[in-house]
């Protein structure tokens, strides 16, 4: 069963699009759903460890994998970063690119709010993009956050 | 410039010759109801504490509870987690407490999981980790849970020696720089000794939990506690929604006492019985009334209260075997009105019956009942619900524990009537099973007897401590009026106290409720 509501997924678009937009030059060598990871990484890590980071990413990329493919492709290293964006099997266009993104995020942060809740989550989004507008998310219908 | 007044010189020198340079220890609340009575006034600042005990006794969430009572922005607490919880499950678990506070998080209380340093690295990386932290963040309060895998690593890979050396430092570190802290961990009590940990800690704050036939009971001691005067023992503790409450096994001892004074007497609302009683029950006083299931213990309990709230006295009804709208609707079949006080908070009838309470804690009910309502009566139905309401480990200090708390209630003025049942032997008269005479001043036994083919009732005032009292075996009957002593005194039988009576009359007298005919 998906945990992803659409307030979650709506939450880890704006992500995607904020790093796209914020990291414009760091894109070009990586999609900007690799350093929404890297930016929650060291957060969570010092929640969780590294292993347990490491263990909720993977548990989100085998969830995303069932729905796009391709990502099964990627995979978390010992440090828990992402690897394997410079050899999918087919060529991957950057508006599918930027929608896989969004699923992966979106099924870490269900993770998240399974294990610690909306406010916990929420919490932990605005101190890691302190800039990032939050404002509407709970206009769309769904429990989550 | 100005030179200085003498005076105003002088009176630094007077000062400090009056109080000889004495440090004053500021001390912190504990966020836990009744531990900081039992610490001595709370947790000295800048102390190096434990806070031991076996698995699922509370001492996380004793931790959190002492964080969110304290850390702000500007006292921030860091919350280093070892091998035992992660952070992030001891913030799923920890969340659902009423004192966890979300927006604390990060600015406040910061998490970090030290597993990998103390995995991968030795002991000299572990207290270097600690100390970057501390030295970035200048917290006020630190907390390392759990210490104890931290030790057994050390102990696995290093001396006994290394690890005294790195407490000793890490004690030292975070005293020095200013934090009041916590190690948490598991131990079982046969490791206090010699174990350095122990030596060093200015606070060791033990948790355990004791099971006994089905029930589990909660407790706290204080094993040290430097520099003041904890409350020694073994104090009950309970897990709620709430977190951890506390229950001092001197509660009450500290209510404050009822001024000395001529006592009045009070009516007990049955005009016949309180001339039984030389004129009612004296404030104050503890009243037991014993007697045999259907004898009329809980309505004689009622116009008792009922009487005193006529009179502008609030009280409080502790029931233990019947739910209080049976209570109240049971006195409205007497005419008395239990409702309306309740409503204006001038009563309150506490069901007290989960099946592992404490003396302690039903104590810590009673008082805040009192103290809400400004109760002076309490009827306590019945006494051997609230034992059945015991854990079994309580139950064999049931008679020390009830000693300490009606003597408490009554020392502050309170009037308390209890109820216990007993049963009619038909061959001797007890009082209670309990042998507890010596808690109440004042005793009426009631009973059956046989008399004319009818199961008739008496009732006797057995003890008054404060005066003389009626030697009568009274008849009574329960009417709609509740518990009403008929006339006229009878005196026409003999061995009223065996339950079969001899009829010493030289008439028969008319029974007092209709004989059953055919």
């Amino acid at each position: 069963m998906s945990r992803v509501t659409p307030q979650i997924r709506e939450l880890a678009e704006r992500l995607i699009a904020f790093e796209a937009k914020d990291n414009e030059a760091a894109r070009r060598m990586h999609p900007a759903v690799f350093h929404v990871c890297e930016r929650l990484r060291p957060h969570l890590a010092t929640l969780m460890g590294q292993g347990g980071f490491r263990a909720v990413l993977a548990r989100a990329l085998a969830v995303a994998s069932a729905e796009i493919p391709w990502l099964a492709a990627l995979q978390v290293k010992d440090d828990g970063s992402l690897e394997g964006w410079e050899k999918p099997e087919a060529p991957v266009k950057p508006k599918d690119l930027a929608e896989s993104g969004a699923v992966l995020v979106a099924h870490l942060l269900g993770l998240l709010v399974a294990f610690i809740g909306d406010n916990l989550t929420l919490h932990l989004v605005r101190d890691v993009w302190p800039k990032l507008s939050l404002e509407n998310l709970n206009s769309t219908k769904g429990d989550h956050p | 410039m100005k030179k200085p007044k003498p005076a105003a010189r002088t009176k630094p020198l007077q000062k400090v010759a009056s109080q000889p340079g004495k440090v004053i220890i500021r001390r912190m609340p504990t966020g836990v109801s009744g531990l900081d009575e039992i610490l001595g006034g709370g947790i000295p600042e800048f102390s190096f504490n434990i806070i031991a005990g076996t698995p699922g006794c509370g001492k996380t969430t004793l931790a959190h509870q002492i964080l969110f009572a304290n850390a702000t922005v500007k006292k921030p607490a860091l919350y280093f987690t070892v091998l035992g919880e992660p952070a992030m499950k001891m913030l799923r678990y920890q969340q659902q407490y009423s004192f966890f506070d979300a927006s604390k998080l990060n600015s406040a209380i910061r998490f970090i999981n030290l597993a990998e340093v103390v995995m991968d690295q030795d002991l000299d990386a572990v207290f270097k980790e600690i100390a970057r932290q501390v030295a970035k963040v200048g917290p006020s309060f630190v907390v390392v849970d759990s210490f104890r895998t931290v030790v057994r690593k050390a102990m696995t890979t290093g001396s006994e020696l290394e690890m005294q050396t790195f407490v000793q430092r890490l004690a030292q570190f975070l005293t020095g720089w200013e934090a009041t802290s916590f190690l948490v961990g598991e131990y079982v009590i046969d490791e206090v000794r010699d174990n350095p940990v122990f030596t060093v800690a200015d606070g060791l704050i033990w948790l355990s939990q004791v099971a006994e036939r089905n029930s589990v009971v909660r407790k706290l001691q204080v094993m040290k506690l430097r520099g003041q005067a904890s409350v020694p023992g073994l104090h009950t503790i309970r897990i709620s929604n709430h977190g951890l409450q506390a229950f001092s096994r001197t509660l009450g001892l500290g209510v404050k006492k009822a001024l000395p004074g001529r006592r009045r007497r009070l009516s007990v609302g049955i005009p016949e019985l309180d001339k039984m009683l030389g004129g009612g029950v004296l404030e104050g006083d503890s009243l037991l009334i014993a007697g045999p299931s259907g004898t009329g213990k809980s309505a004689l309990a009622t116009q008792f209260i009922a009487e005193g709230l006529r009179n502008g006295e609030p009280g409080i009804i502790a029931v233990f075997e019947e739910r209080p709208n049976g209570y109240t609707e049971r006195a409205a079949a007497f005419g008395l009105d239990l409702k309306t006080p309740q409503e204006k908070g001038n009563l309150e009838i506490l069901y007290l019956r989960p099946l592992d309470l404490s003396v302690d804690e039903t104590m810590q009910e009673l008082l805040e009942a009192i103290t809400r309502v400004g109760a002076k009566r309490l009827a306590i139905d019945s006494l051997v619900g609230f034992e059945m309401a015991l854990a079994p480990d309580f139950r064999a200090d049931f008679r020390e524990s009830l000693y300490r708390m009606i003597g408490a209630l009554t020392g502050a003025g309170i009037t308390i009537l209890s109820t216990v049942e007993v049963e009619d032997t038909f061959t001797a008269m007890p009082f209670s099973h309990y042998a507890i005479s010596f808690l109440t001043d004042d005793i009426i036994r009631l009973r059956y007897v046989e008399i004319d083919g009818q199961l008739r009732k008496v009732l006797v005032v057995v003890k008054m401590r404060g005066g003389n009292h009626s030697k009568d075996i009274r008849e009574y009957v329960i009417t709609d009026k509740g518990v009403v002593v008929i006339h006229p005194r009878q005196t026409d039988f003999a061995r009223l106290t065996t339950g079969l009576p001899e009829h010493v009359g030289r008439e028969a007298e008319p029974a007092p409720e209709p004989k059953a005919t055919k």
